[in-house]
């Protein structure tokens, strides 16, 4: 087996004084699809932002341990988070698309990392990404539409796109699927399906048949701890922790 | 005197009244569900009857007696002989009237001397009829309202529909002002505008309103000059200033200070809000101005003026910021973390988040503050008194001096002025058009406002 | 693009660039903060510089006076103080309830809608206007006396009353709806619940609104000329009608002023107004910070 894409070690978040993340430790492999299930507040966006320093972004929220990201501290003090968040990309619970058109929502990220020298290379980087994403043949004719005039299922295909564009090597995705009907819900599962080929994916869920679907590998969490991990068909038919197996079996919520 | 007393006698019969009712009632009161309304109620009740026709009758004893009180003076052997001039007539009747009501002073015609015996004695007289009338209907409200205290007497619904009266009077009272500032506002422009044309005024480029100069007055109305030195003070030079000091500002506070930080800045930028108007027209006259004047100078223009249209648009502009600021974080605020968020998570540096996507989602809420912003510029008063001039330049130098529409308002409207000159009258046209203008921008940024708010809720 | 490209010179030069663009932004951000507040300090220094010298004794209790060495601020502030009198007693009931009345009881009808458009727009019209008002409809037409606190007090109160409407409503707005339907549970009527129970848990914000509305109204000077409030006041008004001066208006008499002595005393007089202005405005703050009930 090949060194692990993402290596987290004893990794603890603080908001303030309070403790959101226990001790949790973690190997992510590339090719496959993580998924991260566990009750509502159990801590699964907070770890998950911890993986690209999105928490950064929050006043007040801390990290303490380590996370490797190919054998790299992402947070050493050489890691430039906004290279950081390039290779690392995210796809959040609901759709948020920029106030600006389809084009240049895709356009966007290539643009600010200066990965097209003309045109005719960001026509083709826009093109590619709406193509994995699926949404090519929808939206060719128009491009130069509002993002947010799109159908909610639509627009977090657009969002994945717009992670896409940046070719990351992990993509994180917090609940994508929770806004949206079980129609879109079915395009985007069978998208991170063909993605996973590309990139390494973690996708946080509450829907335990969604992480059956689509997850090689499942992570529980359970008030900031990991409890399991393991493969998924091992985790959903033969738990090891009773925790787990409650919290599968719809013993609590 | 004995009027003022009087008020103070129906307060009191309204306070024995509550108590009367309320007592009468809790007699009536034999238990859980025997009343539909509570005894405080018919209390409440009661006192409003005493009280509100009582306050009626005295409002109109007070509108028609010093009419009686007149006529009765009149009617003595002292009034005989008055001159029948009514202009004379008026000031030794007035003259009396103060005298009658102030013992202390003493008359300077012998006529209103003569006068303030009957006057003391008509005063005295018509008081006591007035207060005999208030007390009797005080007493009839008081018992008409008393005997209407039953077990079923819905004692609370009376009262609520009064205040809810009250409530709505005071409602209303919004719409009188809007109503009284248009209504003389147009009138009195009406007025100007008979003498000189609507036209000439909205297109001239000459204004000197003292000049009685030419036969034709419309030459001497053209205000042209003023809107201009309103629009490039207020709307231009001020908002060079404020807008880019504001938003970047905004920006700092909502994005990069710490809470600690903002929770004292933000304040502090609030006083530049707070400080009078006459304040930093003072400011603009005594610091800045002169250190424009001496920046003309080693320009090397010629006699640079004290006034310029720059000091007071400067000054202007530093007193918006704190609007500008506060508007452009209500903007920022209102945009969803998601928006930033999303941008961050690509990997763009919070610079490029503001600029690409913070500000163009934001651009309504923000453009609409400016909006508000000009609208309060133009219609600032002091600062241009101050700092601005007199002279109506149509000229683009800012070192020029300029003068504004505020500006004439105040010149037109202060010191010697006759009643109904188009010279007077023309602040009113101006104030006409001020309103005109400002309405316009603060409903259009309000609407703006409402549909940004609205889109991202 | 992998790794290593993300260590590509290029890349690296790129992202520096980037970073110095974002530094450069922040810096512009602090410098406008800056700057504004460096015009602030200088403004309260140079009059604290020009003005401190005349605060005495003899100051704060004097009158106008054409020598400026005798002159004092106490007839203005006088006149102030009567003005505020009526601003208060008439825009704070009137704006009060005209809040309650549109938060809660105003049905949703199109005259409504033009009540609050009118109030909206009132709070954002030039104070001059309302002056202009005044001159037209108390002197002009009723006849009041000019000059006098109490036609300053009653245009000023137009003035104030939207912007008490408006925090008012604000106010009344943040009590949940929760405290309204637990009175109603308890069967009291609507005019009940409102002035029983909405209106105590909102007075402190009605009153903050109220004391920046009314540090507003003391420091306006625009208005109070076009009544002719510029009276030269040489003992302080005693009634509601006698002529008087008001603060701001001292100020702007003396700052035209050609004797250069009298430049003193404006400093002089804008530091006691600006004192007033921060004690109202401290107040507000205190309030607002003691009072606030987050739901
Ligand atoms: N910005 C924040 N500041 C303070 N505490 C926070 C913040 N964000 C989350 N928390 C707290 O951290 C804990 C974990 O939150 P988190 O959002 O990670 O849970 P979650 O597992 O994603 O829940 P859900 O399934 O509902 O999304 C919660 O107790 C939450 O209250
Ligand atoms: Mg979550």
């Amino acid at each position: 087996m090949t060194e692990a894409k993402i290596t987290a070690r004893n990794v603890d978040v603080f908001y303030g004084q309070k403790k959101a993340i226990n001790d949790v430790s973690i190997d992510i492999d590339n090719g496959i699809v993580t998924a991260f299930i566990g009750p509502s507040g159990c801590g699964k966006s907070t770890f998950l932002r911890t993986l690209n320093r999105m928490n950064d972004t929050i006043a007040g929220a801390r990290v303490d341990g380590q996370i490797l990201l190919d054998g790299e501290d992402i947070y050493a003090s050489t890691m430039d988070s906004v290279a950081l968040r390039a290779r690392v990309g995210m796809v959040f619970q609901k759709p948020n698309p920029f106030p600006k058109s389809i084009y240049e929502n895709i356009a966007y990220g290539p643009r600010i990392h200066g990965l097209a020298s003309a045109k005719s290379d960001m026509d083709r980087i826009v093109e590619n990404a709406l193509t994995k994403a699926g949404l090519w043949e929808e939206v060719k004719d128009r491009l130069t539409d509002a993002g947010t005039a799109l159908s909610g299922g639509q627009q977090q295909r657009l969002c994945i796109a717009r992670a896409i564009a940046v070719s990351p090597e992990v993509i994180l995705m917090d609940e994508p699927c929770s806004a949206l009907d079980p129609i879109a819900t079915a395009r985007i599962e069978e998208l991170i399906d063909e993605l996973k080929e590309s990139f390494a994916i973690v996708i946080v869920t509450h829907s335990m048949q969604q992480a059956a679907r689509v997850s090689q590998r499942t992570a529980f969490f359970h008030l900031g701890s990991m409890v399991e991990y393991g493969e998924t068909d091992q985790i959903f038919t033969n738990p090891r922790e009773t925790r787990t197996k409650d919290y599968i079996t719809g013993r609590y919520g | 005197m004995i009027l003022t007393g009087v008020l103070l006698a129906v307060l009191g019969l309204g306070l024995v009244g509550w108590f009367a009712a309320r007592g009468r009632a809790r007699l009536l009161y034999t238990g859980r569900g025997s009343m539909h309304s509570m005894p405080a109620y018919h209390g409440w009740h009661l006192a409003l009857w005493i009280v509100v026709p009582a306050l009626v009758a005295w409002l109109v004893w007070q509108a028609v007696m010093p009419g009686l009180v007149q006529g009765a003076v009149f009617a003595t052997p002292a009034a005989h002989g008055l001159p029948t001039d009514p202009f004379q007539l008026g000031a030794i009747v007035a003259e009396a009237q103060t005298i009658a009501s102030d013992p202390g002073a003493v008359a300077f015609n012998p006529e209103a001397q003569a006068l303030v015996e009957p006057f003391r004695a008509a005063q005295v007289k018509f008081g006591l009829i007035g207060a005999v009338i208030v007390l009797i209907v005080a007493f009839a409200g008081g018992a008409f309202g008393f005997t209407r205290i039953r077990p079923n007497f819905k004692a609370r619904t009376h009262v609520e529909r009064l205040v809810l009266g009250v409530l709505l009077a005071a409602s209303l009272l919004a719409i009188l002002t809007t109503f009284g500032i248009v209504a003389s506002l147009v009138f009195e422009a009406g007025m100007f505008f008979k003498d000189v044309s609507p036209i000439a005024f909205l297109t001239g480029t000459h204004w000197s309103p003292a000049s009685t100069m030419g036969d034709n007055i419309n030459n001497n109305f053209g205000a042209v000059p003023l809107f201009w030195g309103t629009i490039y003070i207020g709307a231009i030079i001020a908002m060079v200033v404020a807008i880019p000091l504001g938003l970047m500002s905004a920006i700092y506070l909502t994005q990069y200070a710490t809470r600690d930080v903002r929770k004292w800045v933000k304040p502090l930028l609030e006083i530049l809000a707070g400080i009078p108007t006459v304040v930093y027209g003072y400011f603009a006259a005594l610091t800045v101005a002169p250190l424009i004047r001496d920046f003309a100078a080693s320009l090397g223009m010629a006699n640079p003026s004290t006034e310029s249209a720059l000091a007071a648009g400067l000054v202007m502009g530093v007193m918006i910021i704190p609007f500008v600021s506060s508007m452009a974080d209500d903007a920022l605020a209102a945009v969803p973390r998601a928006m930033s968020d999303g941008s961050l998570a690509l990997g763009a540096t919070r610079s490029e988040t503001i600029k690409k996507v913070l500000l163009p989602a934001a651009l309504p809420g923000i453009v609409a503050g400016v909006m508000l912003a000009i609208s309060r510029a133009i219609g600032e008063t002091m600062i241009v008194v101050m700092a601005a001039g007199a002279a109506a330049n149509l000229s683009a130098n800012p070192f020029a001096s300029m003068t504004t529409v505020t500006y004439q308002i105040v010149q037109m409207l202060t010191g010697d002025q006759e009643f109904n000159s188009p010279k007077t009258l023309s602040a009113f046209a101006l104030g006409l058009v001020l309103f005109i203008v400002t309405l316009i921008l603060n409903i259009v940024a309000l609407r703006v406002v409402k549909r940004f708010r609205e889109a991202y809720e | 693009m992998s790794k290593s490209d993300w260590n590509s010179p290029e890349a690296v030069r790129r992202l520096a660039k980037r970073h110095a663009a974002e530094k450069r932004f922040k810096l512009v951000g602090l410098g406008a903060i800056v700057l504004s507040l460096g015009f602030l300090a200088l403004l309260l220094v140079i009059m604290l510089k020009n003005g401190v010298a005349g605060l005495d004794w003899d100051f704060l209790s004097g009158s106008d006076s054409t020598d400026a060495t005798t002159a004092g601020v106490w007839g203005a502030a006088k006149g102030s103080l009567l003005t505020m009198l009526v601003t208060l007693l008439l825009s704070f009931p009137m704006g009060v309830l005209a809040a309650i009345y549109l938060e809660e009881f105003a049905p949703k009808k199109k005259w409504i809608e033009w009540v609050e458009v009118s109030i909206n727009n009132l709070a954002a019209v030039p104070s001059i206007i309302f002056g202009l008002l005044g001159l037209a409809v108390f002197i002009n037409t009723f006849q009041m006396p000019r000059s006098s606190p109490l036609v300053g007090g009653l245009t000023l109160a137009l003035m104030t009353m939207p912007v008490i409407v408006i925090s008012g409503r604000n106010a009344i707005k943040a009590v949940p709806p929760s405290i309204r339907e637990a009175a109603y549970g308890i069967g009291a009527s609507k005019v009940q619940t409102t002035f029983h129970h909405v209106l105590p848990l909102a007075l402190p914000g009605i009153l903050t609104g109220t004391i920046i509305g009314m540090a507003r109204a003391l420091g306006e000077t625009a208005p109070l000329l076009m009544i002719g409030m510029r009276a030269f006041v040489v003992t302080p008004p005693d009634s509601l009608t006698a002529p008087s001066s008001v603060l701001p208006m001292q100020i702007f008499l003396w700052s035209d002023e050609i004797d250069k002595a009298f430049v003193q005393n404006t400093s002089a007089a804008i530091i006691v107004l600006l004192v007033f202005l921060l004690a109202m405005n401290g107040i507000a703050i205190y309030l607002r910070n003691k009072f606030e009930v987050r739901w």
